[in-house]
């Protein structure tokens, strides 16, 4: 039994949110169909941050907007359940959908430019998101809301009558946030947040995305493909290649000891300062065609760990024994194994 | 009371006053703009009216002969040359040209009773404002509403059918639809009258002031003759209306077209705002930016229309003005009445500029 | 590795890999750009078909536009109203042509009916041809004017004319009261007399189809000649402009915005008004309107080609700036031109149109749509056809170069198609 759209999980912290199984998106192109996202299975947890990252065209950000249905032709998902708070979305009509969005659902794009409309100011942004969602609000109420918000976020709380462009690029982020938050979202996805963001106020940031995550009781899925802003902030990280889930795991777990070939390759060319004069790592090959991907596991052409079985079959995405999840056959148990 | 003077109080002083409240309410870089725009007005003016001075005294071409015909006299020819100063320098030409274009000065007519050329425009300026206005609102909202529309269903029948006929409406001689929609509805249907401003014996009934028909009858609750002005309006109003409606709407269209595939439509519609509102309020506001500043230039093309349409349907405004004086060899008028058309266009253009600056926050100087 | 050495003509073979690519575009455009395609597909063989009417118009017309070949204002597809020859049966003539000559010979016609100008024509024909023949003699007629078509038939049948003159649609309706009487044929002999038109005659006589066909020859040619003079004198300058920069630039755009700003047909009237009429000075008046629109274009164009890294490249290799301006600048400014060229010549044609339309421009005797319409205007009670089709082919043609345009534009327009 479903409980009314709008009304808050009421799920334990630790509890699966949002359950993605056997999701796939395609696109089609004029140069074929593409499978960005491909047979992705995934579960995410109530109060976590999940980092999810890969390479660029991995499919992560076409993964983010799937979860949000907000995928338009020529893309269309394909296959799956998309299971919100025990929701199937895929059900919804798109008013029910619509209601949803912004609700409880959130995003937070990547380029704080051009994501706000030049022509409305700032409050206007907050009140209509809060008034387009909770009708009876006065517009009084739903600007001292606003306000409120803005405070909160770190921006001078008159500045709120002002445009978008007479805001640097970090008080945008910050007030995307805020969009976001405004009715309480249970679940907001960044799609690469920092990426247009100095150091500096990245790092600002990213506290900020902590900090509001316990206040508001925020899960967060980031999407970067920036490892070291994962490292800091996840709990758990998912990691994706050639539209397919490689590896999913504990923060820890995944970067002291990768177990997927491609984890492990990403991580190793990570620059350290320890190198010294020896050469960058580099892994060899490159991203498949996604219009003809190989057979079998995406990654087999370039793993060095590579074996029959991986251009045969693809591998599956089951549970380890440690509580990670890996799509590699190394991992799991095939006839070529107990030869 | 002199026409252009009530033609100044009729649109002037709404309009002063508004870019007043503009000024008053509007930020600093607000009141700079306009500032600066409006000191700008003058050098346009003088621009455009120079254009015309080169092209109707400097560019090779014979004014006198045009005028008299081949067979002029050489007495003939010198005092019609002393008359419009055609004797003197150039420079001294451009100068009185300037000056009386200024002082309102504008010359006899050469033709008939040779009245003041700035009464005989004067009388037929509400004549065209009473044409263009009505088409250019109908041009407006048609435009904007089908082109927001098709942009909406982009890709789709409806989209093509739109876009077909924005083509088509586009590609029609004004005066051969304006020909075509005279012989369907008054030659055949009989519908509407087939020319004139107002029927003949309303007209006496009707006591005029500002010479605006529409205007007057309601001053004077002259029902009859508000009805036939209305039904003698409305073909040139559409004709003229129909053929700016397309260039509306492919311009609606290709803007907003883009302003969807922007970043904050998407943004906009992952806070769950409706389509309706995201397309009105978000793509459509922001298309319109682009479009206003073109609006500028369609002026220019409701202009040329005028002229063709007011010849078409025998309408006495100043476009018809123009095409006869031109047939009767009258140089003083035709050129009087471009620059008048030239101040036409400068005075809308600052208006359109001012509307722009004040939709458009980003707008600074 | 081996490095290749510094080459500064990387965009010649980008270019080239452009083109390759735009005609593989072409191609694959139709299942991709759908409809867009049709349109420019469509509008392609429109404009080919209308260049093949303008460059051999004598091949497509049947009739000279200015011969006078019919009846005046014969409606499309109408018959000319024969004029037909009565006899009595034993009547020893068969045609006019055989009454004997210097002798005038009755004929009875109605009153008010073109009769006995038909009858008169026929009598001139015949004495003609008897000339021709080496024969003496004229052949002269008495024309008896009678009120009604049944006292003219009685007047034949009791003897007090030898012939009657009426039209056959006429007689058709009461030969059956005549059974003696029979038709010998028609009066005229020329065969323009008893065809119809497809799209009628015009007030004068002239077929209508071909004064059409011939006037796609002037509407192009003013067309095309006004875009050429505007395309020729705006590029240039717009490059210069752009490339140039500084004051140049600045006086030069003041001057297009002005001319850009202004009411075409205006500003075009107002040339011819003073020019004088004749074609050339049609086609100057047009093309001037025009040159603004190229002149903004290729220099916006030029403004941002100039900041590409590329042509930074160069200029620090010392490359000059004619060089600059033709190799990197001008190719990437081809296609918005192409589109450009081809609604300005859709334009010119709509202008010259209206020019003409107004009396202003052309010599009397040239076919030209404008003119047509012009005439046509105060026979619009009358005769629907003389304002229908010469203002149906301006519009198609208008169109024709209009859908070009439009569906290049989407085409050539990345930011219009879907992410």
């Amino acid at each position: 039994m479903t409980a009314p759209l709008t009304q808050g999980s009421t799920l334990r912290p630790g509890g699966t949110l949002y359950s993605l199984d056997d999701v796939s998106v395609r696109y089609a192109t004029r140069e074929g169909h593409v499978a960005a996202v491909d047979s992705v299975t995934l579960d995410i947890r109530k109060g976590e941050i999940l980092g999810l990252v890969g390479e660029s065209g991995c499919g992560k950000s076409t993964l983010g907007k799937a979860m949000l249905r907000m995928i338009s032709p020529p893309g269309k998902i394909t296959s799956g359940r998309l299971i919100f708070d025990g929701i199937d979305l895929l059900t919804l009509k798109e008013s029910e959908m619509r209601v949803l969005r912004g609700a409880r659902l959130g995003m937070v794009f990547q380029d704080p430019m051009t994501s706000l409309n030049p022509l409305e100011r700032i409050v206007d942004h907050i009140t209509e998101t809060i008034r387009t969602h909770e009708r009876r609000v006065s517009a009084a109420a739903a600007r001292d809301r606003a306000e409120q918000l803005i405070g909160r976020l770190g921006l001078r709380v008159e500045r709120i009558d002002d445009y978008p462009h007479q805001f640097s690029g970090g008080m945008r982020q910050r007030i995307m946030i805020a969009l976001a938050l405004a009715l309480r979202a249970d679940l907001v996805i960044a799609d690469e947040p920092t990426t247009a963001l100095d150091v500096i106020v990245e790092a600002q940031f990213l506290d900020l995305l902590r900090e509001l995550r316990d206040e508001f009781d925020l899960t967060i899925v980031l999407i970067s493909h920036n490892l070291g802003v994962v490292a800091e902030v996840a709990d758990r990280v998912a990691v994706m290649y050639a539209g397919r889930m490689a590896e999913l795991a504990e923060v820890n777990q995944l970067f002291l000891e990768p177990h997927h070939p491609y984890a492990r390759g990403l991580l190793r060319a990570v620059p350290n300062i320890e190198l010294d004069g020896a050469k960058l790592y580099q892994m060899e090959g490159v991203p498949p065609d996604l219009r003809h991907p190989p057979a079998g596991c995406a990654f087999h052409p370039r793993c060095p760990d590579v074996m029959a079985i991986c251009s045969q079959r693809r591998p599956g995405f089951d549970l380890l024994d440690d509580g990670r999840c890996v799509a590699c056959w190394l991992y799991e148990d095939h006839e070529e194994a107990a030869k | 009371m002199h026409p252009f003077v009530l033609m100044f109080m009729i649109f002037g002083l709404p309009a002063v006053i508004a870019l007043a409240w503009v000024f008053t309410r509007g930020g600093d870089a607000l009141r700079r703009y306009i500032v600066t725009r409006v000191a700008l007005t003058l050098p346009m003016v003088v621009i455009l009216v120079s254009v015309v001075f080169v092209v109707l005294r400097v560019m090779p071409g014979d004014v006198v002969s045009s005028t008299l015909g081949p067979k002029a006299t050489d007495i003939a020819r010198e005092t019609i040359m002393e008359e419009l100063g055609l004797d003197r320098p150039l420079i001294v030409q451009y100068g009185t040209f300037l000056r009386d274009v200024f002082t309102l000065d504008l010359g006899n007519s050469f033709v008939g009773a040779r009245r003041p050329i700035i009464d005989e425009l004067g009388e037929r300026l509400p004549a065209t404002l009473e044409l263009i206005i009505p088409a250019a609102l109908f041009a407006l909202i048609t435009g904007i509403y089908l082109g927001t529309r098709a942009a909406v269903r982009r890709k789709r029948p409806s989209d093509y059918g739109l876009r077909m006929y924005s083509v088509i409406v586009y590609s029609m001689p004004i005066f051969w639809l304006g020909l075509l929609l005279r012989l369907v509805f008054s030659v055949w249907l009989d519908w509407t009258p087939i020319a004139g401003r107002i029927d003949v014996v309303t007209n006496t009934t009707l006591e005029r002031t500002t010479n605006l028909l529409v205007v007057d009858s309601i001053l004077t609750a002259n029902w009859s003759a508000l009805g036939s002005a209305l039904h003698h309006m409305v073909l040139p109003a559409l004709t003229l209306g129909l053929v700016l409606s397309g260039v509306f709407l492919r311009l609606t269209r290709i803007n907003v077209i883009e302003t969807l595939q922007e970043d904050y439509v998407v943004a906009a519609r992952a806070r769950g705002i409706r389509k309706r509102a995201v397309t009105y309020s978000y793509a459509l506001k922001n298309a319109m930016i682009p479009v206003v500043t073109v609006i500028g230039l369609q002026v220019a093309i409701l202009l040329a229309g005028a002229v063709l349409t007011e010849t078409v349907f025998n309408w006495p405004g100043m476009g018809r003005y123009l095409v006869q004086r031109i047939s009767s060899r009258d140089f003083q008028a035709v050129q009087s009445t471009v620059a008048v058309f030239a101040l036409f266009v400068a005075l809308i253009s600052l208006a359109v500029d001012v509307v722009y600056s004040v939709l458009d926050p980003r707008v600074k100087y | 590795m081996a490095h290749d050495r510094p080459r500064i003509d990387i965009p010649d073979w980008e270019r080239e890999l452009e083109r390759v690519g735009f005609a593989r575009r072409l191609l694959r455009a139709r299942k991709w750009y759908g409809a867009d395609w049709w349109f420019v597909a469509i509008s392609s063989l429109m404009v080919v078909g209308f260049l093949l009417l303008a460059a051999f118009p004598q091949v497509f017309a049947k009739y000279d536009p200015l011969d006078l070949v019919g009846p005046r204002l014969l409606a499309p597809g109408e018959r000319p109203n024969q004029e037909v020859l009565i006899l009595r049966e034993d009547s020893e003539f068969e045609s006019i042509a055989d009454f004997e000559p210097d002798v005038r010979t009755r004929v009875a016609v109605v009153i008010d009916t073109p009769s006995s100008e038909a009858a008169r024509d026929a009598a001139d024909v015949a004495t003609e041809e008897r000339a021709a023949a080496g024969l003496e003699g004229r052949i002269r007629l008495e024309i008896l004017r009678i009120e009604t078509l049944d006292e003219a038939l009685d007047s034949l049948l009791n003897g007090e004319a030898v012939a009657v003159v009426a039209s056959s649609s006429a007689f058709g309706e009461v030969d059956a009261g005549y059974p003696d009487l029979v038709i010998a044929g028609p009066v005229s002999t020329l065969e323009q007399d008893a065809t119809s038109f497809p799209l009628g005659t015009n007030q004068v006589g002239q077929d209508v189809l071909s004064r059409l066909i011939w006037g796609a020859r002037i509407a192009i040619l003013i067309g095309f000649s006004a875009a050429i003079l505007s395309f020729v004198i705006g590029i240039p300058l717009g490059l210069i402009a752009g490339f140039a920069g500084g004051k140049l630039d600045r006086i030069l755009t003041l001057i297009m915005d002005s001319i850009y700003a202004f009411p075409g047909l205006i500003l075009a009237i107002a040339i011819t008004a003073v020019l004088g009429p004749s074609i050339l000075n049609i086609i100057a008046a047009i093309g001037v309107l025009y040159i603004p629109t190229y002149y903004r274009v290729v220099r916006g164009q030029t403004l941002s080609a100039k900041q590409e890294l590329y042509v930074e490249a160069a200029r620090s290799l010392g490359a000059r700036p004619r060089a600059i301006l033709g190799r990197y600048i001008f190719p990437n400014v081809i296609p918005s031109v192409a589109v450009i060229f081809s609604v300005n010549v859709a334009d010119a044609i709509l202008t010259g149109a209206g020019l003409s339309f107004l009396g202003l421009g052309l010599p009397l005797d040239i076919p030209d749509w404008g003119i047509d319409l012009a005439r046509g205007q105060e026979f619009i009670r009358s005769a629907w056809w003389l304002i229908t089709f010469p203002g149906l082919a301006v519009m198609l043609v208008v169109l024709a170069f209009t859908m070009m345009g439009e569906g290049l534009v989407e085409i050539f327009n990345p930011k219009l198609r879907r992410k």
